[in-house]
């Protein structure tokens, strides 16, 4: 995916064993990049996209993928769509369950205390080495070295999809044409991949994505609207 | 060309946007018949028969409307720019003894989606052209979706967005390449820490 991860563990752990943990969770997620990149050619998506790997021989891990797609395309009207661009794609998801179970065994294996960022979707656990709660900037759509918005928490994930980016689209799937309307939205909630699927399905839909968050009372979210105007839930847990 | 087309009927039939015609050879002009050698617009009158037929029905249903609406734009829109969208210099494109080409503007007509404003050019008194000079951003049904969105929202009411924020532990955002990443402020903060 070519996707950029960052770590910062805040548990006060011996050297070595903060070296190992962090080696884990990297070896996991180019472990799930070799499996569901659908840039290469060999991995499990790829042969499963083209039949090559029938449904009975999947992996535990790429049934689990294909189940949660379902559900999401159902839970977003259709508008979450791994399918959207022709072939089977769940990138859209993959990634921020990678980390979201990248995270949940750093909790387990005793690292309370952790801030992952997968390619701009992010989830922090327990606090900063400062001891304050995590502080998550939400970048500005137009100037990728600053943000419109900070959130802090000590429990949260928090993804954010965009059309900022030159070349990225994301697809509305009933229209088959790049979605307009919403330049950025945020979601906040306690899985990372529901909440990606939740953002990207929601700028599919362009401006009516807004109310349809709306109706979301777990997942607190922002929007920024493509002339500009940031509009965010009561009670998104800004810093 | 299909696309404006299809504007001015619709607005024919909805809104008689299309009542005052008036000739505008610059923006701030008022309107006033062009001769024909004065006439930039239109690359020597040739226009493609299909265009003749098509668009004469629609001239024809605009034109003799009432012009509720067109007299109504003016008092909503005080600007100093108001004088090329008035309506009034009230000139009905007037038949021209022989067949020269000319370029008219409508007013800028208010609708609830946004403004709307067309420009025909006319080879005597056949439009052989139409263009939507200014048109609703985006298509009028998202419009009005995007403002009953805007009137149930329960969250903020919407302020501009502005840069916020030091002291950041990450960074949320559709970084999905390297290229953006290594431009970003999560990359700066990675290298800092």
């Amino acid at each position: 995916m070519g996707t950029a991860i960052s770590l910062d563990l805040a548990d006060d752990l011996p050297r070595d064993e903060l070296d190992r943990l962090a080696d884990e969770t990297f070896r996991w997620l180019r472990e799930v990049d070799a499996r569901f990149s659908t840039y290469r050619d060999d991995s499990e998506v790829c042969r499963f996209g083209r039949g090559e790997l029938l449904l009975s021989e999947a992996s535990a891990d790429l049934r689990l993928v294909l189940e949660r797609c379902a559900d999401l395309w159902a839970a977003t009207d259709g508008f979450f769509d791994a399918y959207a661009t022709g072939g089977f794609d769940p990138s859209g998801y993959v990634k921020g369950w990678a980390a979201q179970v990248a995270s949940d065994r750093l909790l387990a294996a005793g690292a309370a205390n952790h801030c992952l960022n997968a390619g701009g979707d992010v989830r922090v656990r327990g606090r900063a080495a400062s001891g304050r709660p995590w502080r998550i900037g939400v970048r500005h759509p137009w100037n990728p070295m600053a943000t419109c918005l900070v959130l802090a928490g000590t429990d949260l994930a928090v993804a954010t999809s965009g059309v900022y980016e030159r070349g990225h689209h994301v697809f509305d799937p009933r229209r088959g044409a790049p979605a307009r309307g919403l330049r950025s939205v945020t979601v906040v909630g306690t899985d990372l991949g529901v909440a990606d699927a939740y953002a990207t399905a929601a700028v599919a839909m362009g401006a009516a994505g807004r109310s349809w968050l709306d109706r979301l009372p777990d997942h607190p979210h922002a929007v920024v609207t493509d002339d500009a105007r940031l509009l965010h839930s009561t009670n998104l847990p800004l810093a | 060309m299909r696309r404006a087309l299809l504007a001015i009927t619709g607005l024919a039939a909805s809104t008689t946007a299309l009542v005052v015609l008036k000739s505008a050879p610059g923006a701030s002009q008022v309107a006033q018949d062009l001769p024909a050698e004065a006439q930039p617009a239109v690359p020597g009158g040739a226009a493609p028969a299909g265009a003749e037929t098509s668009a004469a029905p629609s001239a024809s249903a605009a034109a003799p409307k009432p012009s509720r609406s067109a007299a109504r734009a003016p008092a909503t829109r005080p600007s100093p720019t108001s004088g090329a969208r008035t309506p009034s210099a009230r000139k009905t494109s007037s038949k021209p003894a022989q067949p020269t080409t000319r370029t008219v503007t409508g007013p800028v007509v208010e609708n609830e989606y946004g403004n709307v404003q067309v420009q025909i050019t006319l080879s005597g008194s056949r439009i052989v052209d139409a263009v939507a000079l200014e048109l609703p951003e985006d298509t009028a049904q998202s419009d009005q979706r995007s403002r009953q969105v805007d009137d149930t929202y329960s969250g903020t009411s919407g302020l501009v967005v502005e840069l916020q924020g030091a002291d950041l532990d990450t960074v949320s955002g559709a970084t999905a390449t390297s290229t953006a990443y290594r431009q970003s402020l999560q990359a700066a903060l990675d290298r800092a820490s």
